[in-house]
């Protein structure tokens, strides 16, 4: 290729859209590396410890979009302990100094500090997006500082994120030459923002197309800002606790009639069946709905709802919806996509909850589902069976039996089969989640046939080492794989250590894994970083110098070109 | 007549629904292996009453507790107050019922498991248990979900916005007035209430449970309950050890207390507070106990002599700072 002018392999590889593309052409040749490094403008970083900061902003100069992933995934359910890692603030540092024209930045699942917001938003004077998801350590004066230093912010998206909120006025902080705002998400803020002072910065932000807002936000507040947004996509209201006779409900019905571009809604805390009427005129034209949050809201309710709902592609929802509201959307929504099921009631077995009924009611309805999120309370294996031949399009797929390692109920058997025909039928399946009761062919079964599974999670499954290695040494595109309360040990850790650099990471706890199986991976494997994780409220339990025949709590092992972290607190232990 | 009551496996929340579940003892390092089963007292219909509690008393009467291994549940009563006393059965007193094999026994997971036991019993358990309504009996041989850390698999962010609803609220009250609890109820569902308005406060709160012996560290939710009776009667619950069957008060003596907060029992409830002082529970006033507790810790009274219980002096409450003492 060296009769082609740079630039012409620089605008072929424009075309090429995947991360994953670009790292192959990337390697194919010296003169290739370099006009594909030079011309990368999005670069993903899926862990934050495989690559110092600073590598990443020297190879890319030009970067002008970076996402950062930090901790594993089982840190969203409390698993990984508070303190454990995944700062962004070397990333910002990183960034400020080496790529300074740098205009978005999403990160997920990191700490963030206030100081690194406010080094953020000094720092790059094209800021244009930021994106936080699951994120924790920044305050409403980190917002504050964004807001007042960033301009031409485009983009504020703060997702399911821990916020300490400080009474600081962050949203009053945009200044009123700010109209550049076009997405703006703080739903997951506990404080309040001042009224008058959001009413005025989405009416002069007319390009302003996505706006989420908090619990704080009362109807009265919703029904004037909707009044100065009518071309609003997407909306996530604030609370929704209106009184069905009072005036600003009449207002909001009217403000919603206004809203014809309105696609996409969220948020309905507290929100009364009844309020929900005000909604109807614009079902028909919603293509995502997200109700999960909204307890109140019983399977009747929803249905009524849902009956108008026949352009849904997204469905997020409580199990409230039970069974029957399920066959309502099956029948309904024809063009429904992506499913999330939530559990309304995780104390108890609950009457308002869903079972294989529902999920094979919208498989026989939706033929177009290709992504799944359900928990409930018992699945069979003729369910799944069923449900693989109905929705043979899955490529994320993720049940969860309430119950850990439960029978299929009426055979009492394994779900192994169910399990089995989801893999085998659905060949495009990337992310798998397993539950209920599993042996080892269910691993025997993903090894075989889930060729393109890219995420495994297992929890309470399978019966030897055979299961974790039928996975191991079967799923080519395997990535990460998350284990947790399954009897897989160190022989299955080791018997196929090269694969783990062809991986993100691995995750194992309240596994069979012993400390000195994660010695011998370490030591075989130089480029891994092996992560023995110690729960703190073990550690005056211990013994000084645990036996390398100590069962590791929890171990997180991931391929990483920076070598062992600085920065990990005494409890973590990199081998 | 010897009473056995139905109970839910896990957390001692008012609106929880009585569950049949396979916990079991969390098997020693010496692979001790030991299973639990509950069966229902009362006649009636099954399925009735959903919101049912825990554990069920009577006066006069002796009950026995246990956790079932697919043993049908006959029948829910009224719903019952907390803190009644009872007996662990074990698998011994039911032979036929199936447990699968713990594999698990060196392990931190809970696992149920019992010697000479095998899936045919199991199978039968299953089908009578599938008579009841609940669908959460599955003959499971693991814990329910509730007991498990981390499980079920949602966010912290959704648990912490979704668990606490006004809607568990008024179950909570609705269920208050059922069982004629008193105004200390109302007092912790009114505060949640108010966290529910979207303050900075916790909306449910969660701290870690150890007993010693057991490698495995459990969660309860503080602010499901309202009482020490409670709190005590769902770790008794969580936490099975054989020995803890005779620490447990039976109703002959008329206190309907767990043994954790009696201190003649082998074992002992005790706290740390936010002064990293280790505490026996039970003295404090239950609002003041949440507010000061950070982790629950069940020792062997032999290591607990000397823990610092506080002192009243006057007006307020001292609390010397100690060390237990260590064998």
């Amino acid at each position: 290729m060296t009769y082609f002018p740079e630039e012409v392999v620089e605008h072929i590889f424009d075309f090429l859209s995947s991360h994953r593309d670009r790292n192959i052409v990337s390697t194919v040749c010296k003169a290739w590396y370099r006009v594909e490094r030079l011309s990368r403008r999005i670069v993903f970083v899926g862990n934050c410890y495989a690559v110092r900061p600073g590598r990443v902003m020297a190879r890319f100069p030009g970067m002008k979009c970076l996402s950062v992933k930090g901790k594993p995934h089982f840190a969203d359910f409390n698993l990984v302990p508070h303190d454990w890692g995944g700062f962004a603030l070397p990333w910002i540092e990183a960034a400020a100094r080496g790529c300074p024209g740098l205009e978005e930045l999403r990160l997920k699942r990191m700490v963030v500090s206030d100081e690194s917001l406010e080094l953020l938003a000094r720092s790059f004077p094209n800021f244009k997006a930021l994106v936080l998801v699951s994120c924790e350590g920044f305050t409403t004066d980190g917002l504050a500082a964004i807001a007042t230093h960033c301009r031409g912010l485009r983009e504020l998206d703060l997702q399911e994120n821990e916020v300490e909120d400080h009474g600081r006025q962050w949203l009053s902080c945009f200044p009123d030459s700010c109209t550049s705002l076009e997405s703006l998400n703080f739903a997951c803020l506990k404080g309040e923002v001042n009224a008058g002072a959001l009413e005025r910065l989405v009416a002069r932000c007319v390009n302003l197309r996505s706006l989420k807002l908090n619990r704080a936000i009362s109807v009265e507040s919703l029904a004037r800002i909707l009044a100065r947004t009518p071309h609003l996509v997407e909306l996530g209201t604030g609370s929704f606790t209106v009184e069905h006779r009072a005036e600003a409900y009449q207002r909001l019905i009217h403000a919603f009639r206004k809203c014809k571009s309105l696609k996409s809604l969220s948020g309905f805390w507290d929100v009364a069946p009844r309020c929900l009427q005000s909604i109807y005129s614009i079902c028909p034209n919603l293509t995502v709905l997200n109700l999960s949050y909204a307890p109140a809201i019983q399977g009747a309710d929803l249905v009524k709802l849902i009956r108008h709902c026949f352009k849904l592609q997204k469905l997020w929802v409580l199990d409230c919806i039970g069974d029957k509201g399920l066959a309502v959307v099956a029948s309904t929504c024809q063009e429904l996509q992506e499913l999330r099921v939530f559990p309304s009631d995780i104390y108890g077995t609950g009457t308002a909850a869903v079972t294989e009924e529902g999920l094979v009611a919208i498989s026989s309805g939706c033929s177009k589902l290709n992504s799944l999120l359900y928990f409930c309370h018992q699945m069979t294996n003729a369910a799944l069976i069923t449900v693989a031949k109905n929705c043979p399009h899955f490529t994320r797929f993720r049940l969860c039996i309430l119950d850990p390692g439960k029978p299929d109920p009426d055979t009492n058997q394994p779900l192994d089969e169910g399990f089995g025909a989801i893999v085998r039928s659905c060949k495009d399946l990337r992310r798998l989640s397993l539950s209920g009761l599993l042996t080892d062919k269910v691993f025997l079964y993903i090894g075989e046939y889930a060729a393109r599974l890219e995420m495994l999670s297992i929890a309470f499954a399978g019966d030897s080492d055979k299961g974790m290695v039928y996975v191991l040494n079967g799923c080519k595109n395997l990535r990460k794989l998350e284990i947790r309360d399954s009897p897989f040990g160190d022989a299955a850790l080791l018997v196929n250590v090269g694969k783990y650099e062809t991986m993100r990471s691995l995750w194992m706890s309240s596994c069979d894994v012993t400390l000195g199986g994660c010695k011998a991976l370490a030591a075989k494997m130089p480029r891994l970083n092996v992560e023995v994780i110690n729960d703190r409220d073990e550690s005056d339990e211990m013994e000084e110098n645990p036996s390398d025949m100590h069962k590791v709590e929890k171990m997180y092992v991931y391929r990483t070109l920076a070598g062992a972290r600085n920065d990990a607190p005494e409890f973590v232990e990199i081998l | 007549m010897q009473g056995v009551c139905g109970f839910d496996g896990g957390v001692a929340s008012p609106e929880s629904v009585s569950s049949v579940s396979k916990a079991a003892v969390a098997a020693t390092e010496g692979g001790e292996e030991e299973g639990l089963v509950v069966d229902d007292v009362h006649g009636g219909a099954v399925g009735e009453r959903e919101e049912e509690r825990e554990v069920e008393v009577s006066n006069g009467e002796e009950l026995e507790l246990g956790l079932t291994l697919g043993a049908a549940r006959k029948a829910k009563a009224a719903p019952a107050r907390r803190g009644a006393c009872c007996r662990i059965l074990t698998a011994k007193d039911f032979p036929s019922l199936a447990v699968r094999a713990s594999r698990r026994s060196h392990s931190g997971s809970l696992a149920s498991s019992s010697s000479g036991t095998n899936r045919g019993g199991g199978t039968a358990g299953t089908k009578r248990t599938a008579e009841s309504v609940s669908p959460d009996v599955g003959g499971s041989p693991h814990p329910p979900s509730q007991m498990v850390v981390g499980w079920p698999p949602i966010r912290a962010f959704r648990m912490n916005n979704l668990f606490n609803h006004p809607k568990d609220t008024t179950a909570l009250k609705k269920a208050d007035v059922d069982n004629g609890v008193d105004s200390t109820s109302k007092t912790a569902s009114g505060s949640r209430d108010q966290e529910d308005k979207g303050c900075a406060t916790r909306s449910s709160f969660f701290v870690k449970v150890k007993m010693d012996g057991d490698p495995i560290g459990r969660k309860v939710d503080l602010s499901a309950h309202h009482s020490y009776e409670t709190l005590a009667v769902a770790l008794d619950l969580m936490f099975h050890k054989p020995t803890m069957a005779f620490a447990l008060a039976t109703a002959a003596h008329g206190s309907k207390v767990s043994k954790l907060l009696d201190a003649s029992s082998e074992f002992a409830l005790t706290y740390e507070d936010k002064d990293g002082d280790w505490m026996l529970v039970g003295d404090v006033p239950w609002g003041m106990f949440l507010e000061t507790v950070k982790r629950l810790r069940i020792m062997r009274t032999s290591d607990a002599n000397g823990l610092s219980q506080p002192v009243h002096f006057g007006k307020g409450f001292y609390y010397p700072s100690t060390l237990p003492v260590d064998q």
